[in-house]
């Protein structure tokens, strides 16, 4: 369609400046187009373009119309979804512990919210003009989809849907049923008389120029059409459906929904000029704020329904409002979303932005680390081993470390620093050696340590300072280790949280897991191949290609199948990778590849002259990659590598065929198998898509943000 | 600061490394490591017990994702009798591909799992079958709107389209059903039994064949209002026990399993009922209820590595074999009296070896 939505003026703004804090330069002014004029511009500019315009709004129409009566269609047993709306995002997760599921999806509200009203640049948000088209647009949807529905089925006593007599329908007995059994050829009679019309316009040459006419009868033409299909839902097969007046007041909820929301844009529209219309803006997150708002307050007032499965017992009371256990948490999260919020505006304006970024964004990293271990699991610590072992660990590697990095960091530290380092290095590989030979008993997270450490020590000399310089590197050591250790320490606790199957968690809870764990663990992996891939040392090169090209050539699934049955096989005797720890190392493998070359085509756009520049001021090879190369390359790769996490998140259903409840296998292979569903699948997988969709477009949304604050593409 | 990330990152993928090894502490389950996997179980002190989830009387899996049917309670029937208690279970539900992989890796320690028992599966995986507890056999659907009847034969389906599950042995049966009955039939196969449903429901299959226990269920969730679906030949075309699997040489294990299950037969043919079992144990009506619950002193539990009580604690807790099956079956609109899965004494196959 050559249809671009939008006006013109919009369109060819300037560009905008990559810091959206600064005002935009001025637009030159043009006041926006008619209606009309609009569309005659971008819709029926030509008879060809009308006749597009016309074919795909036909099609878009069947299509909406359709997925409207599959989701709204009395044959559907939604029930089987909202019954096991649980089971769905947390599969066998005790009810009782429900709290902790809640405590994470707080913590992950507090932290957005005080992220976005942190650190996001608010920029212009939404102008008047958009938010109240897109209002009138929404309403003008919900009327669409009241009038487009087909309307329901006439029950009996026993809820049975009443058929009516077939023979009659044969007959034709009403231009409804008539149209019903003759549609494909009224549709495709509709469309040729369409194409004609046009046609026949155009060989007139009176399309554009002959006045309004030929355009006011094409108008009337597919309006016939889409009235035809509205007509047409009242025939529908042979069950007895209720009569257009009763289809129209049954859904008095919706007409008020559709007419608020249309009512309240058009004030909008016309209580503002064009000009204050395109210059008036609310910032994004209120309207957000606002959305969401209405939908958890419909959860208090309006009927949705409750139901669930309680100790054997289903709970089935569709006239009720939703259960507390879902509004009330909601409720909550929402409060905390726009406090937090809130709250980061506040500090932002005290000038906090800058301070808070770097703590702000650890936490993020940590976060998951946290809330799996510390909250979802709950880990049951032996204190005594605790305090025995796990603390003066701790101390000793995080004291004896910072003793390490101050004096390594030291600028003057010259050829010692390297023995002392090297050193480090063979006592790290000895204990590997050691462990694998069984020479002397050391803790993993010990290994671990030393092998950490020994990494430090050979990079500190590249962040050699002055006092507070080094001060911040023994800090920043000391942190990692008391991180380090009480993640390893809880990791190493069984949990008190009892289900009754083998996965703590499943549904869309495993998905988002081992999506998050697969993204942290490939992304740094990911960043070294790719700057490994581009090293002049022929072995890393050589190395990282290698595996680049193995991973992408084998096909994800036989990674997965590897990782989570077959890899079980080589382990020592008593050890087992439990599947999800597997298929979380297999993702994260196959996934490190794809993202080192995308990383890698960022690394090719930085151009010589910076290599030579960061040479000259006498950087060393890790400054220069760390500071100069890697800042710019990132940014470049923004998009393939948004495209990259999108992917991932989606190919997480590939859990299903390794036998682990993800959320696509529960709506496709275990709702349709517990005996009062048997066979209700498609709603599940219909509800499944839409969670899927929500989340892989809001990821586009937020990359196509961070693009244009970045400036990619147009530097 | 950015070294401050990229140690993070490190120690996020030194968690990482560290996390299998970790989780495996809790998780460790090797049936070659010590030997003996009942020991092994023990000290877990949970069974971990690989069912289906997926199909119905079998094991379905809850809104609330417990695990019900005849095999889950067959794996609890094995845990009552190991730990006294039936909710000492750890269900993993497998798909028919990896089921035998993960009793192999020891990711499970017995596989109840509606698995028949065949001589290539005995032989060739290495794998050790217990009891039948269920004897299944392929059947056929049909309409009855079709002409079809419970007495129908094979030879009845000439000419139909007969739909069956791809990649199953199923497919392969009812080929060589009708190439024995010498008539023509048109097989097509689908991934999914929703599939087959639906189009056996708008009429693009004429049959449908399954597992009868598959089919009854079936026909009991999903038949229309419009349809009277129909299940024959009486005798199925195929032989499919289901039975317990667990790894080979595992002896001690092995008989637990075994004499868990035989248990609950014999406490069917005795008339031990959960509600009875207590009076029974109190007061038993004869030497061999008085030796299984553990009353006397000649019991053989003990020698088994389990409580004198373990048989009566499964009973108690889970129930007789005829109380397990009935509570899954009917529902699914199956009758175990006059079946083949009817006790000897009925004229039925199950049989349980005397305990004394």
């Amino acid at each position: 369609m050559t249809a671009t939505m939008g006006d013109p003026a919009a369109g060819a703004g300037p560009v905008e400046p990559w810091d959206g804090e600064r005002e935009p330069a001025q637009k030159p002014e043009e006041p926006s187009l008619s209606a009309g004029e609009w569309l005659g511009r971008n819709l029926f500019s030509s008879p060809v373009n009308s006749l597009l315009t016309v074919v795909f709004s036909l099609l878009v129409l069947l299509a909406v119309r359709g997925l409207l009566n599959f989701t709204f269609s009395e044959e559907r047993t939604w029930r089987a979804v909202k019954t096991n709306m649980r089971f769905l995002f947390t599969h066998a997760y005790p009810q009782d512990q429900y709290a902790r599921i809640w405590v994470c999806v707080g913590a992950i509200a507090v932290l957005s919210g005080l992220s976005v009203g942190l650190l996001a640049r608010v920029g212009r948000g939404i102008s008047m003009k958009k938010l109240s088209m897109n209002l009138m647009a929404t309403g003008g949807v919900i009327a669409l989809g009241i009038v487009l529905r087909e309307p329901s089925a006439i029950v009996d006593d026993e809820g049975v849907a009443l058929h009516r007599d077939v023979s009659a329908v044969a007959g034709g007995g009403s231009f409804a049923g008539w149209l019903d059994a003759n549609a494909f050829t009224v549709l495709a009679v509709l469309v040729l008389a369409n194409v004609a019309l046009a046609l026949w316009f155009h060989l007139q040459g009176t399309y554009l120029r002959g006045g309004p006419e030929p355009r006011t009868a094409h108008g009337a033409l597919v309006l016939v059409s889409v009235g035809v299909l509205i007509v047409q839902q009242y025939a529908t097969g042979e069950v007895v459906r209720e009569s257009f007046a009763d289809a129209m007041s049954d859904r008095a909820w919706w007409w008020l929904a559709a007419a608020v929301l249309v009512g309240g844009g058009a004030a909008l529209w016309l209580g503002l000029g064009d000009a204050r219309r395109r210059n008036t803006f609310v910032p994004a997150m209120y309207v957000f704020f606002v959305g969401s708002g209405l939908m958890v307050l419909s959860a208090w007032v309006y009927p949705w329904g409750h139901y669930g499965f309680l100790e054997g017992e289903f709970i089935n009371e569709p006239g009720r409002t939703v259960a507390m256990t879902t509004k009330l948490p909601w409720t909550v999260m929402l409060v905390l979303l726009v406090a937090t919020y809130e709250l980061g505006r506040v500090l932002r304006a005290a000038g906090a932005g800058p301070k808070l970024r770097v703590p702000l964004n650890l936490l993020w990293v940590l976060t998951p680390f946290v809330l799996y271990w510390a909250v979802l699991r709950d880990p049951d610590l032996d204190w005594d081993h605790v305090l025995s072992t796990d603390l003066p660990m701790a101390v000793f590697f995080a004291a004896f470390g910072g003793v390490v990095v101050w004096f390594l960091a030291h600028p003057r530290i010259g050829e010692a620093g390297r023995v002392m380092a090297a050193v480090l290095v063979a006592v790290a590989a000895l204990n590997w050696v050691a462990a694998y030979f069984g020479w002397y008993p050391m803790l993993q997270k010990a290994r671990i340590s030393f092998l950490l450490l020994a990494v430090v020590a050979l990079l500190a000399h590249n962040f050699a300072g002055d006092r507070s310089q080094r001060l911040k590197l023994v800090a920043a050591w000391v942190a990692t280790m008391a991180v380090f250790h009480w993640l390893v320490t809880l990791v190493n606790s069984p949990s008190t949280v009892d289900t009754p199957t083998d996965a703590l968690i499943g549904g869309f809870g495993i998905t988002l897991i081992v999506a998050v764990f697969t993204l942290l663990l490939a992304f740094p992996m990911g960043v070294l191949l790719a700057l490994a891939r581009t090293s002049k040392l022929p072995i890393f090169r050589v190395l990282s290609t290698a595996y680049i090209e193995v991973f992408r050539g084998v096909p994800l699934i036989t990674v997965l199948f590897f990782f989570t049955l077959i890899f079980n096989l080589f382990l020592p005797d008593n050890m087992t990778l439990v599947d999800i720890a597997g298929a979380t190392i297999g993702f994260a493998l196959f996934s490190a590849a794809y993202l080192a070359e995308n990383v890698r085509g960022g690394l090719q756009a930085v151009r010589r002259g910076q290599y030579e520049a960061s040479d000259a001021v006498g950087f060393t090879t890790v400054q220069r990659t760390l500071f100069i190369v890697l800042p710019q390359a990132l940014r470049v790769s923004i998009p393939p590598l948004v495209g990259q996490v999108i992917a991932t998140f989606k190919e997480t259903s590939l859990l299903a065929i390794v036998g682990i409840f993800d959320f696509l296998r529960i709506a496709d292979k275990v709702i349709s198998a517990q005996s009062e569903f048997l066979g209700v699948k498609r709603e599940g997988l219909l509800f499944v898509s839409f969670i899927y969709w929500i989340f892989a477009y809001n990821m586009s949304k937020h990359s196509q943000r961070l693009e244009k604050r970045l400036g990619v593409g147009e530097r | 600061m950015l070294v401050l990330l990229i140690v993070v990152a490190l120690a996020a993928v030194a968690c990482s490394v560290d996390q299998p090894a970790g989780m495996a502490a809790a998780d460790a389950v090797d049936p070659t490591a010590d030997g003996d996997l009942l020991r092994t179980v023990r000290e877990r002190g949970r069974l971990v017990c690989g069912v289906s989830g997926t199909r119905v009387i079998f094991s379905e899996t809850r809104p609330d994702g417990s695990v019900v049917g005849v095999d889950a309670d067959y794996c609890r029937v094995v845990a009552a009798a190991v730990f006294g208690d039936a909710e000492a279970v750890e269900f993993v539900s497998l798909t028919t591909g990896e089921r035998f992989t993960a009793l192999h890796t020891g990711v499970i320690d017995v596989l109840i799992r509606s698995t028949t028992w065949t001589q290539s599966r005995d032989t060739e995986l290495g794998l050790d079958f217990g009891p039948v507890i269920y004897y299944d056999g392929q059947q056929l659907m049909a309409r009855a709107g079709d002409g079809f009847t419970p007495t129908s034969g094979v030879a009845d389906i000439a000419g139909a389209v007969v739909c069956a599950l791809a990649g199953t042995t199923t497919e392969q049966n009812v080929s060589d059903a009708a190439d024995a009955a010498g008539i023509d039939i048109t097989v097509t196969t689908f991934e999914d039994f929703d599939q087959i449903t639906e189009n056996f429901i708008q009429g693009a299959c004429d049959v449908v064949t399954a597992d009868g226990s598959a089919l009854a269920g079936r026909k009991a969730k999903q038949q229309p209002d419009d349809q009277e679906w129909v299940i024959f030949p009486a005798t199925p075309i195929s032989k499919e026990p289901l039975a317990p699997v667990y790894p080979q040489n595992q002896s001690r294990f092995g008989d637990v399993v075994n004499w868990a299950v035989y248990a609950t037969i014999i406490a069917d043919e005795k008339g031990i009922t959960q509600a009875n079992v207590d009076a029974m144990a109190a007061d038993p009506p004869d030497a061999e209820t008085a030796r299984l619950l553990g009353a006397s002193d000649d019991e053989q539990q003990s020698n088994m590595g389990l409580a004198p009580d373990a048989f009566r604690q499964a009973i108690s807790q889970v129930g007789n074999y005829g109380e397990i099956l009935g509570r899954h079956l009917e529902p699914a609109g199956l009758t175990r009296a006059g079946s083949i899965n009817a006790s000897w004494r009925d004229g039925g196959l199950i049989y349980a070896p005397p305990a004394r």
